[in-house]
Order: C-alpha cells, then sequence, then structure tokens
C-alpha cells in the first residue's frame, strides 16, 4: 500500500511537474550552450531583463518597508476597522493580474480624471515604468505582511516591554528587538515577493505597452519570443528566470528549515 | 503579569500604512468598480448576463472546482509521503514542489502544449480517442493543476510535521487499520490545512491568465476562462465589459478569501488586542 | 518562550534605514524618471521615433526598413536615429495608442484600426489622404497548409469539412483575424450569383466550428501552426513568403479561388508627434515606407507592391460595401461573429 501511494505521487509529480521542467530544460539548451548564452544576451533580452530585476527590486523595497509596517499596525495597534484592513492587505491574492491590469489602467489611464491630471504634468503611468512598478507592487503586497504577521503575533510583546522599561525607544525597540524576531519569517516573505514579480506577467499585458527597451519585461519578453520564428530565445529566457525564481526558492527552503528548526527548539 | 496596554499611538506609522493602502489597494479598487457601474446597474447587468461572460465565468468556476478538488486529493497524498516515508527521489520532489511558483506562466502554457498537445505522442494518442487534453477544457484543468500544484502539498506539510503521532499509534493499538487511522485520526487534524490550501489554489486558478491562454484554445462560448474573456473585452475597446465582469470574478476570489479568514478566526488564531 | 538575546542592532538599524530611504526615492525617480523616458539622452545629436506596429511586421521593421531609414537620415541630415519599437497584435496596439501610448507612428493590420485612432483623435481624420489611401503594405489572405496538402484543400469550403483542424487568431485581439474572417465572408458572399448572405454566414460557422485555437495574434497562429498544430492555418501570404525566406523552409500554401486583399494602413499619431516634437521626423519616416527603397524592403519581406493590378479572383473590402460596413455586419453588436457563437446547433 506505502508503495502504491509513492508510486502514485510519483507519477502524479512526473506527469505534472517534472515532465514540463525537463521540456524546458531542453528546449532551452537545444542547439548547445553557446546558443543558449547568445539567446540570453541578446540585447533585448537583457534589456527585458535589467527591467525586470529593476521593477521587482523597487516593488520588493517597498513592499518590505510598507509590509512590515502594516504588520505591526495590524498586530500591535489597537483602532476600529482592522478586520477590514487585515481583508485589504489580502485583496491582491483575489484579484485576477488581468484585472489588476484593468484597475490601474482605469485609474491611470488618460480616460480618468487622475489619468487626465497626470498627463497635464507630464507624468505617464500606464505603458510608461511607473505602471510597471505599480502594477507589480500591487501582485505582491501581502506576502511580506502574511508571512510577518504570525510570526509578530507569536513574538509577544513581552519582550519590547522589557526594552522599553530598560529605557529604549520604540525604533530602538523595535530595530533591536522585534526585527530580529520576524527576521526568518520576513526573509521568507521578501523572498515570496521578489519570485512573485519576477514572474509577473498578465496585469504587464494589459499595463505595459511592451515597447521594447522600455516597458518590456522578461516575461513580455519572451511572450514575444514564443511567436518569433526562432522561439529558441524564448525558453533561454524562460529557464533563465525560472533559474533565478528557483535559486530564491531553495533559499527560501533553507529558510523554512531554520524556522522550523528554531520552533522546534522552543 | 498584566498585558501593558500596546500602542495605540504611533500615529505616523498607522498614517503611512493606511495612505499606502488607500492608495494601492482602495484606490484602484473604487476605479474598477466605477469603470463597472458608471454606466448605471442597467448596463451592469447586461455585461455580466452576456451569454459569453456568463459561459466565461462558469467554466472557469468548474475548471477551478475540478482543479481544487484534485489538488486537495493529490496534494494531501503527496505531503503525506513526503513526510512519513522516505523513498529515492525525495529530496530532489520536495525541492521542486515549488517549481510552479517560480516558471513564468507564460512558459508553463508552452510547455504543456509541446508536451500533451496535438503534436506529442500522448497527446496525438489522446486526440485519436477524442480524449483531446490541450486545447480542451482538460488543458485548462492541467494548467490549473500545475500553478496550484504547491498550494495544499506547501500547506499540509507543516502540519503533518508538527503532528503529535501518539494519537495515531494509540489507534494502531486498538486495531484499526491504516485507512481507518488515517481517516479518523489524521484527516481531522489535517483539515484546517487541506481547506486553507485548496481555497488558495481554487482563488488563484479563478485568475490564472498566462499558463491557460496558451492551452486552453480560446473559444468563445467552449473553451474561453473568464480571465481570457476580460482580456479580450479590454483588447477590442469594450473597457466597461472588462470592469462589469471582472467586478463579478473579483468579488468570487474576495469572498473565498474572507471565508477563510473568518474560518482561521474562529478557531481562535486572532489572538491580537 | 523563550528569550531571545538582544542582537547588535546597528547593522540592522543602518539596513533599515537605507531601507527606508531607498523606498522612498525609489518612488519618487519612479514617478519622475519614468515619464522623462521620452527625453533624449545623449544630447542633441539624436533623434527619437517611436514606433507601434502590428506583430507581423517584426522582421521587416527591425531588419529592413528601420536601419535603412535610419541610414537614409544619416545621410540626408547626418543625425543619428534611435527607435523606440512595441510589437503587439493590431487590437492591442489600438487600444495602447488610444490609452497613451506614445508612439509617434502606428502601423496597424486594418484600415478600422486607424479609424479607431482617428475616432479618438490620436490620428488625423484624413489619414488616407496618400498616394494608395494610406496604406503600405498589400498581401493576400491564403490558407497554409501541411507538406503535399494531405487533405486536398483547395478552398474555403474545404476548411469547413469534418476532420480538417484550423487555426487562426482571435479577432478580438487581432486585426489580421479580422481580415481572416472578411475573407471568408466575402468569398462565401461573391461565391453564390447574387449576393447571399446566408451562404456567406454559413461558410464562416463551418469554418469556426473546425477552429482548434485562437491565439492572441497572427503571428502567434502561424507559430502554433508551424508547430505542428493543426492541419490548415488561415494566413497572410507576406507571412509565408517570409517564413521561407528566414528558415529556407516553406510552408505550402493555397490560394482559394476568391481571396481577400489586405491592405494595412500607417499613420502619424498626433498627439505623439506634438508631444516628442518630431513631425518632420515622422514625416519622412511615413514617405520613406511609401517611397521606393520602403516599397522594395516590404517585397523583400514578403508585401506585393501597392498600386499593381490585381489576380484573378481578389477582392478587396471596397467589394464589400467597405472597412466600416462589414466590421458592423461582422463584428457589430448583433453581427454575425457573435450569433454565431451564441445560435449554435451543433457541436464541434
Amino acid at each position: 500500500m506505502k508503495w502504491a501511494l509513492i508510486g502514485f505521487v510519483q507519477l502524479w509529480f512526473a506527469i505534472l511537474i517534472l515532465a514540463p521542467a525537463i521540456a524546458l530544460l531542453r528546449a532551452a539548451v537545444e542547439g548547445g550552450l553557446g546558443s543558449f548564452v547568445r539567446a540570453v544576451s541578446a540585447p533585448e533580452a537583457v534589456a527585458a531583463f535589467r527591467l525586470t530585476f529593476g521593477v521587482t527590486a523597487i516593488a520588493t523595497v517597498v513592499n518590505t518597508v510598507f509590509g512590515v509596517a502594516i504588520a505591526v499596525v495590524l498586530v500591535r495597534h489597537r483602532f476600529p476597522g482592522k478586520a477590514i484592513v487585515d481583508g485589504l492587505v489580502d485583496l491582491p491574492f483575489a484579484v485576477s493580474p488581468i484585472i489588476a491590469g484593468l484597475m490601474l489602467v482605469v485609474l491611470y489611464g488618460p480616460g480618468s480624471p487622475i489619468g487626465r491630471r497626470l498627463a497635464e504634468w507630464g507624468v505617464g503611468v500606464v505603458y510608461e515604468l511607473p505602471g510597471l512598478v505599480l502594477a507589480t507592487t500591487f501582485v505582491t503586497l501581502p506576502f511580506v505582511v502574511r508571512e510577518v504577521v504570525p510570526v509578530l503575533r507569536e513574538f509577544g510583546v513581552d519582550q519590547e516591554e522589557v526594552a522599553r522599561t530598560l529605557g529604549a525607544g520604540r525604533w530602538t525597540t523595535f530595530v533591536r528587538v522585534t526585527l530580529p524576531s520576524i527576521r526568518w519569517g520576513l526573509a521568507y516573505g521578501v523572498m515570496l515577493t521578489i519570485s512573485r514579480s519576477l514572474g509577473e506577467f498578465g496585469a504587464l499585458m494589459v499595463v505595459s505597452g511592451n515597447i521594447i527597451g522600455r516597458t518590456q519585461t522578461a516575461t513580455l519578453y519572451i511572450h514575444d519570443e514564443i511567436e518569433s520564428f526562432e522561439p529558441r530565445g524564448a525558453y533561454a529566457a524562460g529557464l533563465a528566470l525560472a533559474a533565478v525564481s528557483f535559486i530564491l526558492m531553495i533559499g527560501m527552503e533553507r529558510v523554512r528549515a531554520r524556522v522550523e528548526a528554531a520552533e522546534h527548539g522552543d | 503579569m498584566e498585558r501593558v496596554p500596546i500602542r495605540s499611538a504611533g500615529g505616523l506609522l498607522r498614517v503611512a500604512s493606511l495612505s499606502y493602502l488607500g492608495v494601492m489597494i482602495v484606490l484602484p479598487l473604487s476605479a474598477l468598480a466605477w469603470g463597472a457601474f458608471a454606466d448605471g446597474l442597467g448596463p451592469f447587468v447586461r455585461r455580466i448576463s452576456d451569454p459569453f461572460a456568463r459561459h466565461a465565468l462558469f467554466l472557469t468556476a468548474v475548471t477551478a472546482l475540478i482543479m481544487a478538488v484534485i489538488n486537495a486529493v493529490t496534494g494531501t497524498l503527496t505531503a503525506w509521503v513526503l513526510v512519513r516515508y522516505e523513498f529515492p527521489g525525495k529530496g530532489l520532489m520536495n525541492a521542486l514542489i515549488d517549481l510552479p511558483f517560480a516558471v513564468p506562466t507564460v512558459v508553463t502554457g508552452v510547455m504543456l502544449v509541446a508536451l500533451y498537445g496535438p503534436t506529442s505522442v500522448l497527446g496525438a494518442i489522446l486526440g485519436e480517442y477524442g480524449l483531446g487534453v490541450i486545447y480542451e477544457k482538460p488543458g485548462i484543468v492541467l494548467a490549473l493543476l500545475f500553478v496550484g500544484y504547491p498550494f495544499v502539498i506547501r500547506s499540509v506539510q507543516p502540519v503533518l510535521l508538527e503532528m503529535d503521532r501518539m494519537e495515531e499509534e494509540a489507534a494502531a493499538t486498538l486495531g484499526a487499520d491504516g485507512w481507518t487511522t488515517f481517516r479518523r485520526v489524521t484527516l481531522p487534524t489535517l483539515r484546517p490545512a487541506i481547506v486553507t490550501g485548496t481555497a488558495l489554489a481554487f482563488s488563484r486558478a479563478l485568475g490564472e491568465f498566462g499558463s491557460v491562454v496558451m492551452v486552453a484554445g480560446n473559444r468563445p462560448l467552449e473553451t474561453k476562462t473568464a480571465p481570457m474573456y476580460i482580456f479580450g473585452e479590454i483588447e477590442s475597446g469594450n473597457q466597461r465589459g472588462a470592469a462589469a465582469v471582472s467586478t463579478i470574478l473579483l468579488a468570487a476570489s474576495l469572498l473565498i478569501l474572507i471565508g477563510l479568514n473568518i474560518l482561521q478566526r474562529r478557531k481562535g488564531e486572532n489572538r491580537d488586542g | 518562550m523563550a528569550v531571545t538575546t538582544f542582537p547588535t542592532g546597528r547593522s540592522e538599524t543602518k539596513r533599515w534605514g537605507i531601507a527606508s530611504i531607498l523606498a522612498a526615492s525609489a518612488i519618487v525617480l519612479t514617478a519622475v524618471g519614468g515619464s522623462g523616458c521620452g527625453a533624449p539622452t545623449r544630447g542633441a545629436e539624436v533623434d527619437r521615433l517611436t514606433i507601434g506596429a502590428y506583430s507581423v511586421l517584426r522582421e521587416a521593421l527591425r531588419e529592413g526598413i528601420l536601419p535603412a531609414f535610419a541610414r537614409h537620415r544619416a545621410a540626408a541630415t547626418g543625425r543619428e536615429v534611435v527607435f523606440e519599437e512595441s510589437y503587439n497584435a493590431s487590437g492591442a496596439l489600438t487600444r495602447s495608442i488610444v490609452s497613451g501610448f506614445d508612439a509617434d507612428v502606428a502601423l496597424l493590420s486594418i484600415e478600422t484600426d486607424m479609424d479607431q485612432l482617428a475616432r479618438a483623435g490620436r490620428v488625423a481624420s484624413d489619414w488616407r489622404a496618400t498616394p494608395h489611401g494610406g496604406m503600405i503594405t498589400r498581401s493576400l489572405v491564403v490558407i497554409g497548409v501541411r507538406p503535399g496538402n494531405p487533405l486536398a484543400i483547395a478552398d474555403w469550403s474545404d476548411l469547413a469539412e469534418p476532420g480538417v483542424d484550423v487555426l487562426y487568431p482571435d479577432p478580438k485581439t487581432s486585426g489580421g483575424a479580422r481580415w481572416n474572417l472578411f475573407a471568408i465572408w466575402g468569398a462565401g458572399l461573391l461565391g453564390s450569383d447574387r449576393a447571399d448572405e446566408a451562404a456567406a454566414e454559413s461558410l464562416m460557422r463551418g469554418v469556426q466550428r473546425r477552429v482548434v485555437n485562437m491565439d492572441a495574434s497572427g503571428r502567434q497562429s502561424l507559430a502554433s501552426f508551424a508547430r505542428g498544430i493543426g492541419d490548415a492555418a488561415v494566413t497572410y501570404e507576406n507571412e509565408l513568403r517570409l517564413r521561407e525566406r528566414r528558415l529556407g523552409s516553406a510552408i505550402e500554401s493555397v490560394v482559394p479561388r476568391r481571396t481577400l486583399l489586405i491592405e494595412g494602413p500607417a499613420a502619424i499619431v498626433e498627439t505623439s508627434v506634438a508631444k516628442h516634437g518630431n513631425r518632420e521626423l515622422a514625416d519622412d519616416f511615413l514617405r520613406f515606407l511609401h517611397g521606393e527603397e520602403g516599397q522594395a524592403i516590404l517585397s523583400e519581406f514578403g508585401f506585393r507592391p501597392l498600386g499593381a493590378p490585381l489576380p484573378e479572383g481578389v477582392f478587396t473590402l471596397r467589394d464589400l460595401d467597405g472597412a466600416a460596413a462589414i466590421q458592423r455586419r461582422v463584428f457589430g453588436d448583433d453581427g454575425i461573429w457573435n450569433r454565431m457563437f451564441t445560435d449554435r446547433t451543433e457541436a464541434r
């Protein structure tokens, strides 16, 4: 019975996950390592990756800072309507990326008062970099908050109280007591944010305009290349993107292992 | 020791956080609602009762549900096998569980078409018997199964790891076989985690676009899912219609997440003031 | 709960301080920098032209037209031209230009898209006032088949036969898809002695029933076909010619007895050139596209020369009461396209 279960689970895994992974690997390096390197170092590919990394960096930093702030407010503060705030934070999980893109186009596009005012000031959002950043920041907003909140709750206020009694100010308490205690949850949240940002596609299809070098991210580049005469560039770039995310995943696993080891140690 | 009241001041932090949420979440949400209802309730209802919209929403819900049910079972099984058994290849499998999070959805779709589509051996054989997967409804479920794969596993795994085996061992000594033990002792403990993971996968599936658009076939009233329909309406200039259908899809996903939140609250996990 | 030791917080403080400064500057920079992208960075020596073109024109522009035009400009003005390009399905491109994408020149796949830009005030309403009615490319709707044409496809009606798997793109996103459907409609209409709309509609339904997948753009559809999907792809002569030239291998094609002439328009996006101040450059580019050198390059990439006489059996949108009328008839709210699905009696 046990081996039947193992066999089934492995078969399922093989069909669903392993086969596509191997197919990607093969398609990307078909033609040799040289052609893979050439595909990934094509100017449009480089521009696309640079853009993706840039947008990811901004979205991650912003969501980390505000994510921790929101988590602290949710867990340590008392105010009416907290449940609503809680729900709002989770909203991006409920939104299809296509809808996220639509929201931004409606909000910041030329059809809205905000969009028109921004256009007057020469600030472009849709089809410009700010739109990409907003879309990516939106879809990754919940990750850090959701990972930090439970850890913050677990941690409890006792040590913060002690620190305060010893005369530490709020900021010092936060930095020297709170932050270290949430660091694994935070790290996990940050890694999830990065991984998700790298792969964002649907919202960018709506918001980006796919302008090569300006608003064409790695995922959009892949989408373009898939329909070209030589789709190898798409697979190479896809593999590269997946590899970056995947290495982060492995890092996440290490974090998870340490978190669990720490919990078991308590 | 009495708990010292926690900060209800720290105004700047709160203002900053709430403003951030206001700009990033509330504003776009309101824009969507405005876009959907700006022409009034009548046109809104007309747009969502459009046969194409209705079918797309229905198809999305059904495929997501099928995926969720399959995933609940296979995910739990996989988590069980990973935690309780040793076998060759376990390390590799565990490491690759999160692969769907790492692979860009646009690539997933192309790979699935290449592997299981009409040009593949398997796909061709299945096609002969009218059991085509890619470009038919099962293809949608397949893509959703890929992207949803990690959710239930990663939700159940930690619970299984932490579980106290004593009750299971007690049941065994009382003569219960493996399945009964699983059903009456283990499963109840796992149930919340399974529900959480499944609900998350379901919610994700409702909105999935990148992989589904490549494998579904995109045929109106047959294999066009709601996100694909919305995308088509956006691209053909029907922003209001897109916003209307988006509102419905969003509301459905939101209800699930709210339901999940309530469930978790009721379990007494809400311990802050 | 175990008491954690107090860490040396100095590095953490610094890290968070840096993080908040970064976050703040990131937000500011993004808002300012992103929108300032139109400004030339290398000073006054460089002219910029932003081009939005439908996906099929990718190679023709990137490898042919743009380098040649840059050379032409360098020879004429001594200045370098830097291009920004966006390739998309024609419908998506139209929508993005309407929504604010600041392409200076729009090259779309069908005149109804250009009319949409004109209605939105992006393009001048007299965009057709050039020698060829605003068009720069010419091609035919053809049917791509497998080597040896094993299913003996000769005409549109063969695509409606059971057992034939057909590919064409989604008209919601692809201008090219609309050409396909207009071609089928027109062939059905003109194929009977009097203009029998019922016959045309029946042909369209029959073919749509055989469609396996509707990709987002014309190029994507052909790419799927090339990857082995389907028995027949409704596609464009220029695409197949280009494919043959580039890859050395040809996709066999069939020109139906009656088929539609495809004409692709190009026009200046007034709002963008006003914003960028490069009207003269955009004008020159458009002239280049219409001119001898531009047309020669386009024919290298598979297009037919403008103004040449039409082959036997080729009809145009004008023969079908014009683009706007047929657009309404097929894709309007009560159009045939929507009806085709809702009135379906027979499953695939």
